[in-house]
């Protein structure tokens, strides 16, 4: 039995030989029923393609007929055709006939559109097709065509990038997996990366891939292999809408064809695909702002925190490491690490940084840290002040800080800083000069103390210290003006006289006037005051004293007779007062006498 | 009203001063067996009278010293050197207590003739001068009024020229005790207590940050705004203004 297929499509012919039995029980049923009936039908060879696709109709009948009238085709245009087949074939003794019509056609616009019913006439008789509703859609890349090993490589060949997470914060960590995916029945001969994705916007790092190991697995329902080509991990850098760029490899793909070799086994046709991974777009979430530490520089992921320190005690000039160390699972080599602030008296250099690092699928993982070389100059206490370090922990989506110890560096020996506000430098010259000062270690408590208030007042600006100031100045003008008085005073004789008598009276009965109303005293005073006025005034001895020689003496002098009468009564009541009582009012009169009588002399004495 | 005020206080002070000297020697006790936290809160009670001494506030800036309190022991130690400021232990401790300070301020050093004419000013307190003023001033006078009297040319010339000495004497010293007076109006220096703290370029938090200062740095207080801020210099000649609970004014 021999078919002629020359009206079915080349194309097909590659399908498998199931389907051509299958086709050939169709066509010897059909044979034996065709001289009953009629058949005429419209066949396309797609129902639904691009625009820039074309199609082809079959108008196929089994009886030859007359006045064939095609539809009108109206949304298409008439690439080739319309051309006529016709099939004659003998099997098996029966004879079959078909005609066919073919239109080759290619669509206008885009749309569902019916190619409505053809006619044709045989035997007499008016046979229609069914209308074809046929849809175009947009264009598609390129004419699929089955049989290209093209379209079949690009059919079996998948590269997909996979990303871990699709919304990630800021700095956390997410990977990129490329897998090839193979369908089971094309191969891979080998692969070169046409371009390497720049991963702008992040941190990226590759895993590299130890060996290739093929995997089972299924791709949208069908069985599939594939092989991971390389894993990346990538921390974002900046929010918003971040694009992953594809990833380009050039594939040699291993196509079956339908050709056979001699073995009957099928050939293969080597391909050279380029595929494509498509671009991801992921969306970055920010930080929170809310409770965002203000010394917080970035840090994300799980970390400890510490700062230490080699030594806690040294001598001056010697060296000192202090380490500022964050460990853990993070972005560690994307933030910079907490400075620490120093005593200024400490002489500090750059901190050395290192980088323990590694990193696989999770991230980075490790520690880094500052180490700072210090050496101090003088003896002293130094603290190393806290330092405190805020990263972002994911797992709570909260903000941690960390706070480490204050550390105290003990300089025990080495010496002394000396004056606080001098600078270094001045203080290295001293340090030359080997000049110590005469304390050159932390002086201890004192012992004694003497107490004031803490609220004084001062002496300066107060009322007391204008006055005490100013007063000296009005002193000179007052005392120019006692003088003056006093000089006044002195050139006036009558009055210097007057006052000079009352002077003498007073000096000489100054003893008298104390013991007044102790009669006896008073009146030895008395007597003894006369005496020694005399003595002085008239330059005698007590032992010629007597009465006589007074008056006479007096006499000589010249002096008023009444007034030595009166003299000469007082020494007379002074000697009577020792043997008769006397009033206070007489010794009175007596005392007024005495200093009237001692002035009355001493005017007249010359 | 005042006296009787001043005789009260005279009295008490003169009461307290015996049990302060027991609260002091009991400070030093506990100094002296390490317990510097009981120590300063004995010494603090001293402080509480009303009374101070300059080895009382050294004693206690060392308790804090020893406590590594870098702000404090600073204050305490700049509160000494106020009542002796030629005390050398004060001068030594201090230095060592400056030592723990982050800041490095450089100091612009006076020269010359400022530098002579404020060496002598501060030689004396301000009414130490006021005193000597006062002084000369009476030596003016006696000079003036024996030169007055006097009647040897000699002598005259002598005493005159003594007088009008006694009365440059006064000017000047006066002259002083105004100065000293007015730096010691000017001089309001005060300690940064804060660990760390942004001098801001205008009174308010969201103006810009002009530079920090760190616990222990003495600064001059030169005005404050609204209770909350002080306007502070520093000895190079930076200004700023600091939130005013961040430093505490000696």
């Amino acid at each position: 039995m021999i078919l002629i297929l020359g009206a079915i499509n080349d194309n097909f012919k590659m399908k498998s030989i199931k389907y051509i039995i299958i086709f050939i029980i169709a066509l010897t049923t059909s044979a034996v029923f065709a001289q009953e009936e009629v058949v005429f039908e419209a066949k396309v060879s797609k129902k639904k393609l691009g625009i820039n696709e074309r199609f082809r109709i079959d108008f196929i009948m089994n009886k030859d007929g007359d006045n064939f009238n095609p539809p009108s085709f109206e949304n298409f245009t008439i690439v080739g055709g319309p051309s006529q087949a016709i099939n004659n074939s003998w099997i098996n003794g029966v004879k079959s006939f078909s005609k066919t019509y073919s239109y080759f056609l290619a669509p206008k616009k885009r749309g569902k559109f019916t190619i409505t019913q053809s006619s044709i006439e045989i035997n007499g008789e008016t046979y229609k097709t069914l209308p074809i509703k046929i849809q175009i859609t947009a264009a598609v890349d390129k004419p699929k065509d089955p049989n290209d090993p093209n379209y079949i490589a690009s059919q079996n060949i998948h590269l997909i990038a996979e990303v871990s997470k699709a919304n990630p914060y800021l700095n956390e960590a997410i990977t990129v997996v490329y897998k090839l995916y193979i369908s089971p029945n094309t191969g891979v001969e080998t692969w070169r990366e046409l371009d390497n994705p720049r991963y702008n916007d992040f941190w990226s790092q590759n895993i590299n891939m130890k060996g290739l190991k093929l995997i089972n697995s299924t791709y949208k329902g069908e069985d599939y292999r594939y092989v991971i080509l390389r894993k990346t991990v990538l921390y974002p850098q900046k929010t918003g809408k971040l694009i992953i760029e594809p990833l380009t490899l050039d594939v040699k793909v291993q196509v079956p064809t339908n050709r056979r070799n001699f073995f009957g086994e099928r050939q293969m046709s080597i391909v050279n695909r380029t595929v494509a991974a498509g671009n991801r777009t992921i969306n970055v979430k920010p930080l929170p702002e809310q409770g965002k530490p203000i010394d917080f520089t970035g840090a994300v992921g799980d970390f400890n925190f510490k700062v230490t320190t080699n030594k806690n005690e040294l001598k001056a000039t010697e060296a000192l490491q202090a380490k500022i160390q964050v460990s853990g699972k993070g972005n560690l080599k994307l933030f910079k690490l907490p400075k620490l602030t120093l005593p200024s008296s400490l002489e500090v250099y750059e901190p050395e940084h290192n980088e323990k690092v590694s990193t696989n699928l999770s991230g980075m993982q490790g520690n880094i840290s500052d180490s700072y070389t210090i050496v101090p100059s003088f003896q002293g206490n130094y603290p190393i002040p806290s330092v405190t370090f805020s990263y972002f922990d994911l797992t709570t989506e909260s903000y941690k800080t960390i706070v480490s110890k204050e550390l105290i560096v003990n300089v025990t020996d080495g010496p002394m800083n000396g004056d606080s506000n001098s600078n270094k430098d001045k203080a290295k010259v001293s340090n030359e000069k080997s000049e110590v000062m005469s304390i050159s270690h932390f002086a201890s408590f004192k012992t004694n103390t003497n107490f004031v208030a803490v609220e004084t007042t001062n002496f300066f600006k107060s009322k007391l210290f204008w006055s005490v100031l100013l007063f000296p100045f009005l002193a000179i003008p007052l005392a120019i003006f006692v003088r003056r008085k006093k000089d006044e005073r002195d050139g006036d004789v009558v009055g210097n006289r007057i006052r000079k008598a009352n002077k003498l009276a007073r000096k000489y009965l100054s003893e008298a006037k104390k013991s007044f109303g102790d009669k006896e005293t008073f009146y030895n005073a008395l007597e003894r005051a006369l005496h020694n006025y005399l003595k002085s005034k008239l330059s005698i001895v007590t032992i010629e004293f007597s009465k006589d020689k007074i008056q006479e003496l007096l006499n000589k002098k010249t002096v008023n007779n009444t007034t030595v009468v009166e003299f000469n009564e007082l020494l007379e009541s002074c000697e009577l007062a020792r043997y008769t009582p006397f009033s206070n009012v007489e010794m009175q009169q007596d005392y007024d006498k005495a200093s009237r009588v001692i002035s009355a002399l001493d005017k007249q004495i010359r | 009203m005042k006296k009787t005020i001043y005789i009260l206080t005279f009295f008490l002070s003169s009461l307290c001063i015996a049990q302060n000297s027991a609260l002091f020697d009991k400070g030093n006790a506990s100094y002296n067996e390490g317990n510097f936290q009981e120590a300063i809160t004995l010494y603090e009670n001293v402080l509480n009278t009303g009374m101070h001494s300059s080895e009382l506030y050294f004693n206690l800036a060392n308790a804090y010293y020893k406590l590594n309190r870098v702000a404090p022991s600073i204050y305490y130690y700049e509160k000494a050197q106020q009542l002796s400021p030629n005390d050398k232990d004060i001068k030594n401790n201090l230095s060592f207590a400056n030592n723990m300070t982050i800041d490095d301020i450089e100091s612009i050093p006076e020269i010359g003739f400022s530098k002579l004419f404020k060496s002598v000013i501060n030689s004396f307190s301000f009414d130490m001068w006021a005193v000597l003023a006062v002084a000369s001033v009476l030596l003016f006078v006696i000079f003036f009024l024996s030169y007055y009297f006097s009647y040897s040319t000699n002598k005259k010339r002598l005493l005159f020229l003594s007088s009008i000495t006694s009365l440059c004497f006064m000017v000047l010293t006066l002259t002083f005790a105004f100065q000293k007076y007015a730096y010691e109006q000017k001089d309001n220096p005060a300690i940064v207590f804060a660990q760390e703290s942004d001098i801001k370029s205008e009174p308010n938090l969201r103006s810009e940050t002009a530079f920090e200062l760190h616990e222990g740095t003495k600064v001059q207080i030169i005005e404050s705004y609204k209770k909350n801020w002080t306007k502070i210099k520093l000895t190079d000649g930076k200004t700023g203004w600091i939130a005013t609970q961040d430093i505490k004014a000696l």
